[in-house]
């Protein structure tokens, strides 16, 4: 009775990938999904993984950024996120929360989820022709791995890293990465910023 | 003290005389009479006044303030409307939903075959995982699977950002209107959001926390996936549950009775294989006067077992039941989910104030006190009206059985009124009414935790239904059909008639509903009759400002009265203390 059932789902198709990257909207005042999907004309075709384990979104190991005469270094490295990871007055951490790597640097990320529950890995702010919604995506499910890979452009630029899941985010899941020497730091990066709106302890 | 000290203090009584003080005292006492405006006084002082100063002048009242009623459009996209069309997507056949926000018939399939058992192009027009509900293993041998497993996560709905000002991710109740929630939710994949540039959860992160159907006999397994910040369980109210699982686990969701709570990143499986059917709930039993306010409550309903029954496992945002069981479709010819809840933003609204959960649990748990609870908003199915027209109306034709499944999540009393019908009450918490002793009438209650399974029969006999129109079903309870004081919002729903129904799912009103989508409406800030009062007879007139002299003299006179006061009394003390 099973068409996807147990093991590995590869979706290349990109409908479905751009489906996704318009995630519906909610209802009441503010439903417009079908609409985003109607506006939708950064075609690209992207490898989306999904499987028990979790999914990769915007998987790109060959295609440069245009402003990349040629592939830069091969940078590889592990993320770990979890509960213990976590700092005082947080939920959850990373085990890092800043990665640097040099400009058109084919980066190879493995998140590995030591808690029970789903995590995120997602960079924002890449360039929409290369990355539909701008974004690279790994999320693993508890207790499992992801892995991996996508081009950074030339610029000295620093991208948002974060879970999207409601609240992981504020609760501890922030990062940035930073290519070449970035452009600054991001507010509330654990460890790094402090909050803008901090909580007072009286 | 020395004697010069002495010589200043006595200074001003020598300079003013006793008398001229008194002269003083009665002329300030009368200007002041005279300055301070007549409304200010007591209506006893007021008599008093124009009976010693004559009538007052007469002045023209003011003049309603100026208001441009910009009214917003209504939120029924033709679009969204059109995923409430019939349609056969892997090989089922999803009932019509006529709404402007009907369930996506995608998420629909999802929950029937099993997210593990649909084409990769279905799962992705969904925003669920490949394990959020696992269907497999037909072990009865009659056609549809009986071990199922349902992965649920915990998420928080407009709670603070360390970042900004406005809460993520946002849900709103009515316009303008978005306490703090805590739900139980499908699992999920991909940004909580309906996009980056968005703070809008999407449309599986909602109020209430997913009905949940099960066909008695089945295996099945809740897995709580604690995402969430605190800790919490399940417990499984109503349902037959056995209080260990087969490993010896506690699975009574009752912390120090049955188990340790479920931590955050941690997951526990909760089991169970129910003998019996009806309506029933589930609902976080940790700090339960927090917790199920917040939202970490729900419907669970356990189905007749049946031949070739597959089921909506979940049914995001309660409401119509878009792929009815073998058993309802056989005895009825609509179903609907009917979740009522009632929220006090005293606690609801504490998430927006901290970061911390070490803050959040102190606030919450020691410094909210549910003794002194009062609830501001009624939702239905997690919204408040007008929201509640958009996506639960209960549609009927004429000559139909409805079933109604109604739950009671919150903790005021809920009186449910259906205009134009009377309704036959078929179950209580899940069992059936003697068939004979079964009563009909048109306000049914439910307590706190409490279920009732209505025949809702649209016969146009004058008992049954006076037939078709749009008539309210509403909450008697006069205050629960407000939004925290401004009415008409609250629980109100409505039963609508398919002739009076539009294309786009919105029902053909008699009058136009335009007004209430506006935040400002809501904020108190619209006269409430403003749509149909063009003429503005109960528009909000300008304030009438006492004049800038008038005041300033007024100021005067109080503070030469005032001064005088002090003098006299200063010597009246020492005429005291010299005797």
């Amino acid at each position: 009775m099973s068409k996807l059932d147990r093991g590995l789902i590869d979706v290349i198709a990109f409908t479905a990938l751009i489906a996704f990257a318009t995630a519906p909207a909610g209802g009441g005042a503010q439903v417009n999904d079908e609409r985003a999907h109607h506006r939708q004309k950064d075609h690209s075709d992207h490898r989306m993984v999904i499987d028990a384990d979790g999914m990769v979104m915007n998987y790109n190991e060959n295609e440069l950024p245009r402003d990349c005469a040629q592939l830069g270094e091969d940078v590889t490295f592990d993320v770990h996120v979890g509960v213990r990871y976590a700092r005082r007055g947080a939920a959850f951490g990373f085990d890092l929360n800043e990665w640097q790597v040099p400009p058109c640097a084919r980066v190879a990320v493995t998140l590995i989820n030591d808690d029970s529950v789903r995590h995120q890995w997602m960079v924002h702010g890449l360039p929409r022709y290369l990355y539909p919604q701008g974004m690279f995506h790994l999320e693993a499910n508890g207790g499992s791995r992801k892995t991996g890979k996508f081009i950074v452009p030339s610029d000295d630029r620093t991208y948002l890293v974060h879970c999207d899941m409601a609240h992981h985010m504020e609760k501890g899941l922030k990062g940035q990465l930073k290519v070449g020497s970035g452009s600054g730091d991001l507010p509330s990066v654990p460890g790094i910023t402090g909050a803008r709106r901090p909580d007072r302890y009286l | 003290m020395s004697q010069t000290n002495q010589h200043r203090h006595q200074l001003p009584g020598r300079v003013v005389g006793l008398g001229w003080l008194v002269v003083m005292l009665i002329t300030l006492s009368i200007a002041l009479t005279v300055l301070i405006p007549p409304v200010w006084l007591p209506p006893s002082l007021q008599q008093l006044r124009y009976s010693w100063l004559g009538e007052p002048d007469f002045v023209e009242l003011p003049a309603n303030q100026p208001r441009e009623l910009n009214l917003p459009e209504l939120p029924c996209d033709p679009i969204i409307a059109a995923r409430g069309e019939a349609r056969e997507i892997e090989g089922l056949q999803i009932m019509r939903s006529p709404s402007c926000n009907p369930d996506h018939p995608a998420d629909v399939a999802a929950f029937v075959k099993g997210t593990n058992n649909i084409s990769a192009a279905t799962l992705m027009e969904t925003l669920l995982t490949v394990d959020a509900v696992d269907k497999r293993d037909d072990l009865d041998g009659d056609g549809d699977p009986d071990r199922i497993h349902i992965r649920l996560e915990v998420v928080e709905l407009n709670g603070k950002s360390p970042e900004m000002s406005q809460t993520v991710p946002r849900f709103e109740i009515a316009p303008g209107i978005a306490p703090g929630f805590w739900v139980f939710a499908p699992k999920t994949r991909g940004m909580s959001t309906t996009n980056f540039g968005s703070l809008e959860a999407n449309r599986l992160l909602r109020m209430p926390s997913p009905v949940i159907r099960v066909e008695a006999g089945d295996e099945i397994s809740i897995t709580l996936e604690n995402t969430h910040y605190l800790p919490h369980t399940i417990h499984l109210h109503g349902v037959d549950h056995p209080f260990r699982d087969a490993s010896g686990e506690g699975n009574d969701g009752v912390p120090g009775v049955s188990e340790r709570m479920v931590f955050p990143g941690e997951a526990r499986t909760y089991e169970f294989k129910a003998r019996q059917t009806g309506t029933m709930f589930y609902h976080c039993h940790v700090q339960p006067q927090v917790h199920v306010m917040m939202g970490l409550n729900g419907m669970l309903v356990v189905e007749e077992n049946r031949p070739d029954n597959w089921l909506q496992t979940l049914n995001v945002g309660a409401g119509h039941v878009r792929y009815p069981s073998v058993a309802s479709r056989e005895a009825y010819d609509r179903e609907y989910d009917l979740h009522y809840f009632d929220v006090d933003k005293d606690l609801n609204d504490l998430i927006k104030e901290y970061n911390d959960p070490r803050l959040i649990a102190k606030a919450t748990n020691r410094g909210y006190n549910a003794t002194q609870r009062t609830a501001e908003y009624y939702l239905l199915n997690g919204r408040s009206f007008p929201f509640t027209l958009l996506e639960s109306a209960v549609v009927v034709d004429t000559g139909e059985h409805i079933k109604l499944r109604v739950l009671n999540g919150g903790l005021e009393p809920v009186s449910l009124h259906t205009h134009g019908h009377k309704v036959r009450i078929t179950h209580y918490d899940g069992v059936e009414q003697n068939p004979l002793a079964q009563i009909t009438r048109d306000v049914v209650f439910l307590s706190s935790a409490q279920r009732l399974d209505l025949l809702l029969d649209t016969k146009n006999d004058g008992l049954h239904s006076y037939g078709s129109g749009i008539w309210l079903l509403h909450d008697h309870r006069e205050q629960a059909v407000t939004t925290d004081g401004i009415n008409p919002g609250g629980d109100i729903g409505v039963i609508v008639y398919e002739d009076y129904l539009a294309a786009n799912g919105w029902p053909r009103f008699f009058g136009d509903m335009r007004l209430y989508f506006s935040p400002d409406y809501y904020a108190g800030r619209i006269p409430v009759w403003s749509a149909s009062d063009p003429e503005g007879r109960f528009g909000e007139p300008e304030n009438q400002p006492v004049t800038t002299v008038r005041l300033a003299l007024l100021g005067l006179v109080g503070f030469l009265l005032f001064g005088t006061l002090v003098i006299l009394s200063r010597r009246l003390v020492r005429s005291v203390k010299a005797r």
